[in-house]
Order: C-alpha cells, then structure tokens, then sequence
C-alpha cells in the first residue's frame, strides 16, 4: 500500500483552496517559483509542473491568445520551447533554426535566429517525421542536436555557436531528434534508430567544450555498456550476470539490436543518478532475435560523470510488439507502506503503470493504466511480466490480432505526463488503441529501415474513442477523471499552482481543465494538431503565459492519412481507423501563447 | 564508411527472386535512338532538352513493363529492400511521400523511377544503385508503374448538410 505525504491529501472545499490559493498558498508557490522553463521538463525530476497560480480554474474561461508565430516549418512540432530571463527560445523540426524571441518588447520580436547547416540525408533516415524534441538551457548556453547527429551549443544571448559535435551516425541509421538534458557538467544525448537496426548509445558531452567524455552502449558486452564489477547492482535475479547485453541475443544480434534513446532524461542529484528510458529491439519480428535482448525496453540509470551504469530493469523482454521505453521517468517521493521511497514513476508504452524503487530498480508496483491483452500481470518477486502466450508475434504467426495497447503506446514517450504535488495526482494521455501484428523477415541494409511488421491499429475495448487524457492516482492505482478525446492525444501534460492542467489534441484543441476535477473550463482551436508539449512562464510584465506548439506530424505524419498541402506530388487516402482526421487538420508550424 | 555505403552482401540473398534473366548485366536498357536525317524536321530543343532530360533517342525503357510475374517480384523487392519502411506498405506513403498516387515530384516515366532509385533524389530518397543490379531495379519500376491510384485524389469531400444553429 503506498500513500501519498499527508499535505497531498488536502481535501477541503472549493472555496477554501481558493482563499488559500489566493493568500498564503499562492505566496509560497510564487516565493519557490521563478517563473522560467529552463529544460526539457521543467525540472531535474521531470514533473511539468509550475508554480505559477495566476490562470486557476475561476479564471481559466478567460484566457485567449495574446499571440502567434509561425516557425516556417511544416513538420510535427513536438518538444516544447524554453523561457529564461525573459527570452523564448524555440526549435524547429528540421532543419532545426533556433529562434529568440524577446518578451520584454511588443510583438516578441527576435533578438536573433540560428540557422545550422543540417544535413537533408537526416529526413531519409528518420523513422517518424523529421521531429526535434527541444533545447536545454545551462551554464549560458541552448543546447540541443540536429537531426543528422550532432550536437550544438548556442551562446543564449549573442545567438553565436560555441560548440557543434558530431554523435551520430546516419550511415547506420541514427539520428538525433531528442532533447538533450544536462546534470552536472555533462549534456546527455541518445540517438534514434530502433526501426534501422542501429547499435544503440547513451554518450556524456562536455558542457563546456562539448567533447565526447563517454560512450554507453545500451545492449552489448558489459565494457561497451560501461558495467563494472560491484558497481552494477539490478535489483532482480533475472538481470544479474556477465555481459547480459550481448548473451541475451543471438550471436551479433546486438550489434544491430537496436535500443534507441528518443525521449527524456531525469536526474536525482542527491542520488547522482540519471535516469533514461531505452526503446525497441530491432527488427520488430522477434524471431530473428530470441533471447531478452537486454537491455532493450528498459529503464537505465548512470552516473552522469562517467556514465557507468548503476542498475537497469527491464520493462518488456524480448519485446515483440514496440514497446519501447523511451517515455519520461518522472520522480517523486512517496510513502510506501509508512516508509518514505524515493521512486520513480513510468507510464510505459506497454500499458502499465510501473513505480519503482530509484536508488535500487525494485519495481513496487505495475498497474495497467489502460486495457492490456500482451500480459496479465507484472511479477513483482521475479520482475517479468506474466505474458500471454496467444500474443506473441512472429514472422512464423501470422497476423496476431487483438494486442492492446498498440505499438503507438498507451501513452507515447513523446507525449510526457505532469505532477502534481498539490493535488498528488498525475496527468496524462491514456490512449485507447489495440493492433494486429503480422511480423515478416527483415533484411538489415545499413541506413535503410529494419522493421519486418504491418500493425494496423483500431479502437480498444473502452469504446469508439482512440485518445484519452487521465488524472491517475498511484496510490490507487485507478484513474481519477478521465477526458475522453476522438483522436489520440499526442501532447504532454503541464499541471500549475492554480490546480488547472493543460493539454493538446491531433484535431488541434489546446484545452484547459481543473487538476481536481477533469472538467474543461476553456479550449481553443489551434491552426493544427498538437503533438508538443504545454509550458508555462511569467513574463516580464509579472503575468502568467502558456505556450504550445500546434503542427500535426511525428507519427501522426505516417499515420494520418492526408494532412500535407504542400507536395502535390503526394496524396494519400484517409487513415482507415481515423478516417475523418484530415477534415479537422493539416500540417502547419506554430507557437501560440496564452494569457488572460 | 560513406553515409549510404550499402553492404551488399547482406542483400543479395534477398534478390534472389527471378533475377536470373538479367542477361544485360549492369546497364539500363536503352531503347533503340532515332538515328538518321528525321531530326532535322524538328526543333533542336525537342531532342536535346537542358536541366538533366536526356535525348529522346536515349531515354531508358522499362524492358519488363506491364509484366504480372515482375510485378509480384517488385512487389517483393519493395520489401525486401526495405522500401515499404519508408514509403509504407502498398507504397501508399508514410515517412517518404505515396507512389500510388499517380503523382510523381521527379517524374513517372521508367526513366524518371529508375533515375530516382538509382541515384537517389534530395529530400531524404537515399541512392540504391550500388545496392541492387540493374534489372533489379527495373522491378521496383515495373510494380511502382502497376499501383492503381486511390479514388480520393485529387478531391476528398466530407460534405454534409450545414448545422441551423451556431456551434
């Protein structure tokens, strides 16, 4: 039994928490708060939540846009935009312009606009759209990667690059649309690739210099994954041994397995660890790949100096669905049976909800958080889920239907969940999809894609609906309130001090709901989709904004049917399970911010 | 190791499908050129086009055009070759635009296809030429050339009665 801290569990009428917002509540959140987004999500913990209590859910029906840019770029706009001493500093997909806008001046002109040279070969080798997944904000400097595998640091006032390195490479697939995060003197970065069989790495830059301090491999023998004897202590039977991440492959399959790193990171700084999720085995059929294939659909934690890994677990073995686990791993502290934990919480791609143990990788909880047909149950002594043997895929199965949630996640790692420590709940998309998986062989060509399956979705058992944003209790482990949408929801969750939450939809909704309550106190339509992630800032005129990006694409480009304009050369017939999206949206690149 | 240095052994045993009739070797077909005094009846310009068009007499030519059983070989090709990893299965467009449209950015003609694959276009389409044999290619031509295009283009209509009232 887990429990919240006793100040989570603040039940008092509504105009109680309003006074007491309004008076001392709001005075000690604005005290703590400083009004800025200086990383990816928010903190080192990942929580996308603010302070900032102005917009509350009496206000909320006010707020309209104060206003928009577009960023010239059609692709999906995923990621989220940064505020630090009063400039907006937004990243495009590809090609990657870096943009500064000054909020102190009217109509938030640039102060100055980066524009890398960025290699075109990167759209070819890029899975889901040519998405970039944003900056991070450290030591005078935006840092964040080019999708062709490089690595910049821009000098946040002059706009002057200070360093560019390449990590990557496209000739085996990897590109670099994640957000880079920085812990200590270190900017961490990954590569995606787990649909081109790449040989997938975690590496440490130097913030300063942006040298490559180290390597680690997330599959392979232990000295490429940097493991070193009683160093590395996983926390289940099941995961210890030498070299796992080479032995539990065939013969080299780890040399092109896979393990892409495409969402966030998190830091504890008290534990020195950071904590990064580990996506796909390559290629999709499980059968050219028999074995767990460690440490693939895992979570891993390292020590930003040096990279050397602490503990791993692994989420999904021998995935054979594309359960990666790239998604956020949000930490917080819990009291778990009256100790306090330290824990994180993951809102993994396979429908689970896992709590675990972050000093140690003990898993104490796993609950479905959507309907899930791959397995039954998480063994908690054991670690392994308890899968179900009529969903396993492969080339030699045919078409496996009914496997719930779909490869698209329950909720994507692209579209990161928030926390609340006011309401001590979390928020997020719950999405409502199943798939059939007909996995085939696959041929690795370097460079080219290495997939060997055709997974078409359809609603889940919950309803017509395809998406859902939740308020989930842990403790419970049962959703609070639920907003059903028709579309999967693709955008990330921003939670405040004024108990409202803040999501997107793919038919371009921006909406505003109480944190407590789920209701929609406020939505405005967008000029397209939503697929980034909701921020909040106070600007320099002491009020409080929010931005979104609007820009349908990611894998929502791949998916949506017909939603580009801009190539006559290429029209395609309607999604067969949304078919209908493309009368509500199509591409187009924006920043929108909002105010009362 | 250059950015698309293709590992051709690892494929070749994917192109074992009916490759055996390439009898020409390596080199595109070329149709039989127009030779002779015909050409001084027409304007120079309408043989020898600038911006990369070739000759009318030199055009390359699908020499298995319209043929069913290539068709299915091509179809396995687009496969096998990873193709349908970026053009989706069907060629209906995923990542990389359709080619079941009946629409063509670089042109539709076998000459144009094959050009595209043989070398590559900008925007992302990588060069498979060092990565498959001539008639290989001609494959991909001939099943890319027999995709039926949608009923949706160019007009998809969700028309319906309009509402009495304001939403």
């Amino acid at each position: 039994m887990i429990r919240s801290p006793a100040t989570l569990q603040r039940r008092v009428p509504a105009l109680a928490v309003l006074l007491c917002t309004l008076l001392a509540g709001a005075a000690a959140a604005q005290a703590q708060e400083d009004g800025q987004w200086t990383m990816p999500g928010k903190t080192y913990a990942s929580l996308r939540y603010s302070g900032l209590s102005e917009i509350t859910a009496a206000n909320a029906k006010a707020l309209r846009p104060v206003w928009t840019f577009s960023t010239g770029v059609l692709a999906g706009h995923e990621g989220q935009p940064l505020v630090v001493k009063n400039t907006m500093y937004v990243v495009t997909p590809f090609p990657n312009v870096l943009y500064a806008f000054d909020l102190t001046r009217e109509g938030y002109p640039l102060r100055w606009k980066y524009r890398p040279d960025v290699s075109p070969n990167a759209i070819g080798i890029s899975c889901c759209d040519v998405i970039n997944r944003g900056a991070s904000y450290a030591d005078g400097k935006i840092v964040y990667n080019l999708l062709d595998g490089h690595t910049v640091a821009v000098d946040a006032e002059s706009g002057k690059e200070v360093w560019k390195t390449n990590i990557g490479d496209m000739g085996q697939g990897e590109t670099t649309p994640m957000a880079p995060f920085v812990a200590k003197d270190r900017v961490i970065v990954g590569a995606s690739g787990g649909e081109f069989g790449i040989y997938g790495w975690l590496k440490g830059l130097d913030l300063k210099t942006g040298k490559v301090v180290w390597t680690a491999r997330n599959l392979g023998p232990d000295s490429a994954m940097l493991i070193k004897p009683g160093v590395f202590k996983p926390f289940y039977e099941k995961d210890k041994g030498a070299d796992l991440g080479a032995t539990s492959w065939p013969k080299d399959g780890w040399k092109i397995g896979g393990a892409p790193v495409w969402g966030w990171i998190s830091y504890d700084p008290s534990l020195d660890l950071v904590y990064y999720g580990v996506g796909n085995p390559a290629p999709y059929n499980p059968e050219q790949r028999p074995g767990d294939n460690k440490w693939t659909s895992s979570v891993l934690a390292r020590r930003p100096s040096d990279g050397t890994l602490v503990w791993a677990y692994q989420f999904t073995p021998n995935d054979n669905w594309d359960y990666d686990a790239a998604n956020e791993n949000l930490l917080v502290d819990l009291t778990i049976e009256g100790k306090p934990r330290k824990v994180l919480v993951n809102f993994n791609k396979n429908g689970f909800q896992y709590t675990i143990d972050r000093a140690t990788g003990e898993v104490l909880q796993a609950q479905p958080y959507v309907d899930v047909t791959w397995a039954k149950r998480v063994d908690l002594k054991t670690g392994r889920p308890e899968v179900d043997s009529t969903k396993l895929t492969g080339a030699s199965k045919g078409n496996v239907k009914g496997i719930c949630p779909s490869l698209e996640g329950a909720k994507s790692p692209a579209s990161p969940a928030a926390y609340s420590p006011r309401t001590g709940l979390f928020y997020g998309a719950a999405n409502n999809m199943c798939m059939d998986f007909a996995a085939v062989p696959a041929a690795r060509v370097a460079g080219t894609p290495f997939i060997g399956a055709g997974t078409p979705y359809h609603a889940g058992p919950a309803g017509s609906h395809l998406g859902g944003f939740m308020a989930w209790d842990v403790t419970t482990g049962k959703k609070v309130w639920e907003v059903k949408e028709p579309y999967p929801v693709w955008s990330g969750a921003l939670v405040t001090g004024g108990d409202v939450v803040f999501h997107g939809t793919l038919d371009g909704w921006f909406k505003v709901s109480d944190a407590k309550t789920g209701k929609t106190l406020s939505k405005f339509k967008v000029g397209s989709g939503i697929v980034g992630n909701p921020i909040t800032y106070r600007g320099p005129d002491g009020k409080q904004y929010v931005a979104i990006y609007a820009g349908i694409g990611g894998d929502w480009f791949l998916l949506s049917g017909d939603v580009r304009s801009d190539d006559p050369a290429d029209v395609r017939p309607p999604a067969e399970f949304m078919k209908d999206i493309g009368r509500h949206t199509s591409q187009g690149g924006m920043i929108w911010i909002f105010g009362l | 190791m250059t950015a698309y240095g293709y590992r051709l052994a690892a494929v070749l045993p994917f192109l074992a499908l009916g490759l055996s009739s390439c009898g020409d070797g390596d080199r595109p077909a070329q149709s039989q050129g127009q030779q002779g005094n015909g050409a001084s009846l027409a304007p120079y310009e309408a043989y020898v086009a600038a911006g990369g068009i070739p000759p009318k007499g030199a055009e390359l030519r699908n020499p298995h055009k319209d043929d069913k059983k290539t068709v299915d070989a091509g179809a396995g090709l687009f496969s096998s070759m990873n193709c349908d990893g970026c053009h989706g299965g069907g060629a209906v467009g995923w990542v990389g635009p359709s080619l079941a449209d009946g629409r063509w950015r670089y042109g539709g003609t076998d000459e144009a296809i094959y050009q595209s694959i043989y070398y590559g276009r900008p925007k992302g389409m990588p060069a498979f030429g060092g990565a498959m044999p001539s008639d290989a290619i001609w494959m991909l031509v001939t099943y890319i050339q027999s995709l039926e295009p949608p009923e949706v283009v160019p007009t998809q209509s969700w028309d319906e009665p309009p509402r009495k009232s304001a939403p």
